[in-house]
């Protein structure tokens, strides 16, 4: 039995000044799915002190780098060229613009609020709201080069602090990732030092 | 007394697996925690981006093994309501099936190791003893001991035919007194009471600030669980009581977890009552996945269990996200563990049944 509030997209659109994009589904055991499109990051703090009054728990934060779509063909001499692609609320759709889902759950239902911020970009931390946004904060800033004003406790949670931030966007060549452990220039790196026997 | 910092993990003979813990202490006293993971970081988040939706159930099955078959359920679950495919109910009633075997391997693996903690080791290798039986119907019907590989887009892999069923059952009845044996000893007995109640404290409104899940939230007075607030599978037709009970401590987290063992067997039997003939899959054919975007969850022995998945025109996603129940509950360690004393961090650890395989990923 689905507990979301029938007035939530109202009270949604109410705490983001700028605007938000609204759906839901309802599936056949009765439980709901609502997505909430932020048309400003800059409404995420508003939004989530609306949802932390509601009594929701956040579930996790999901962040990555929505694919730019195909570039159309060049616009001939004399037609008007197409748009440049853009989310809603009008940031750029350019392959690195941040999408940032926060995963509410409300009762069993989750509601699902989108953020998007263009590279270089900062978000606002929940995790002086939500004490479970701190991990999951923490993960995105190690993974991404996404920058979470006002965190708390901005310190590394996997990698090290010697290893540079935003691993999921660079290549990491399969022989440093393991340091060398398991291919040729491991053999190549012991013959270095111990040169070929006499 | 002085401070002092003693350093447990990445590699520790208390810890089954590699994290690291930088425990402040005064005198016998724990001060302060710091948790720092990344030991066996696999990067399979990425990795379900470089292969196709159908390759990710078999991967997602090796994130964890105790919560194996949560994860490609959930994953499972996710690409359906993409694809918009309806799990036929044979297929939703095998899927709670091999849930609720693997919920019973998994609690008495813990509580098990609880006793062995405690160094009770005759009751440590009598629940592991206990245990085995779910690992050989594990082996019986699904081949298998740890990932059984019960699930696939659009229902399951396995079925289950009559000789197998009465193997099952008769496995359950002899399971069933010996669980309420194992509730009795750790109800009563003083070796373990003694070093469980009232160890390692995680109040209701703490858990409530943490966000924890699974037997570690029920065991403060939180009443969630998946299956009966966001029924799937086919426990939206099942009596799935939900055990709670407002200590939370070591000995509370304990006890969820055999109560819902114990209450396992009852959910197993009502299926294999309830069980309707029909096909175990959607479809025979590979489905088509169009674009779109998902949320799924599960109870998993540890908790919810939650999956995010976003598929474009590609047949791999662009991503696949999923929380594990241990990754909020590692937080509440640091509330558990203050003032704790260190001979008791070891039993304040295990009993958020910690995951680091599922943590990490």
């Amino acid at each position: 039995m689905s507990v979301m509030p029938t007035d939530i997209e109202s009270r949604l659109t109410a705490a983001a000044s700028a605007g938000i994009h609204y759906g839901q589904t309802t599936d056949a055991k009765g439980v709901v799915t609502a997505w909430c499109r932020l048309a400003a990051s800059e409404d995420l703090l508003a939004v989530a002190s609306l949802l932390k009054t509601m009594g929701t728990r956040l579930s996790t934060i999901t962040v990555f780098q929505p694919k730019a779509p195909p570039e159309p063909p060049k616009a001939k001499e004399g037609e008007i060229p197409a748009p440049v692609p853009t989310f809603f609320g009008g940031v750029i759709q350019d392959g690195k613009t941040y999408e940032i889902d926060y995963h509410f759950d409300i009762d069993g239902d989750t509601l699902t609020i989108t953020a998007h911020v263009p590279t270089g970009g900062q978000i606002d931390s929940l995790t002086p709201l939500y004490r479970a946004a701190d991990w999951p904060e923490r993960e995105a800033m190690e993974m991404y080069s996404l920058v979470v004003r006002n965190h708390p406790n901005p310190q590394r949670l996997f990698l090290d602090p010697s290893i540079d931030n935003a691993a999921f966007e660079r290549l990491i060549p399969y022989s440093t990732l393991v340091n060398s452990a398991a291919s040729k220039s491991l053999w190549e790196k012991i013959m270095a030092q111990t040169g070929p026997k006499s | 007394m002085s401070n002092f910092t003693i350093p447990v993990g990445p590699l520790h003979v208390a810890l089954e697996e590699p994290m690291y813990f930088r425990i402040d202490v005064h005198g016998e006293t724990v001060n302060h925690v710091t948790i720092n993971a990344g030991h066996v970081h696999r990067g399979i988040e990425y990795l379900v981006t470089k292969r196709n939706v159908f390759q990710n159930v078999v991967l997602t099955e090796r994130i964890c093994s105790l919560c194996s078959n949560s994860h490609p359920q959930a994953y499972s679950m996710a690409i359906e309501q993409i694809a918009g495919l309806t799990v036929p109910p044979r297929a939703e009633y095998l899927r709670a099936i091999a849930d609720e075997i693997k919920r019973i391997a998994s609690h008495l693996f813990n509580v098990g190791i609880l006793a062995h903690l405690v160094g009770f080791d005759s009751l440590f290798m009598h629940v592991m003893e206990v245990r085995e039986r779910m690992q050989d119907v594990k082996e019986s019907i699904f081949g298998n001991r740890m990932d059984i590989g019960a699930n696939t887009i659009g229902g399951v892999r396995y079925d289950i035919d009559p000789e197998r069923i009465g193997f099952l059952q008769q496995q359950l009845d002899a399971i069933e007194p010996e669980i309420e044996e194992i509730i009795s000893i750790y109800s009563t007995d003083n070796s373990i009471l003694r070093r469980t109640k009232g160890i390692g404290v995680l109040s209701h409104a703490e858990a409530l600030d943490c966000g924890v899940v699974g037997p570690v939230a029920r065991a403060a007075g939180i009443n969630y669980d998946v299956r009966v607030k966001a029924p799937y599978a086919a426990y939206d037709r099942l009596q799935v009581p939900v055990h709670t009970l407002s200590d939370g401590d070591v000995w509370s987290r304990a006890m969820i977890r055999l109560q819902e063992a114990h209450t396992s067997i009852d959910l197993i039997r009502q299926c294999l009552a309830a069980l309707p003939e029909g096909p175990t899959v959607a479809t025979e054919e590979r489905p088509p996945i169009p674009p779109g975007e998902a949320i799924a969850k599960c109870e998993a022995p540890r908790g919810e269990l939650i999956y995010y998945v976003r598929m474009t025109d590609s047949p791999k996603p662009e991503r696949v996200k999923w929380r594990v129940p241990s990754f909020l509950n590692w937080d509440a360690l640091g509330i558990m563990l203050k003032e704790a004393k260190i001979a008791d961090i070891a039993i304040i650890v295990n009993s958020i049944d910690p995951c680091i395989s599922c943590t990490e990923r």
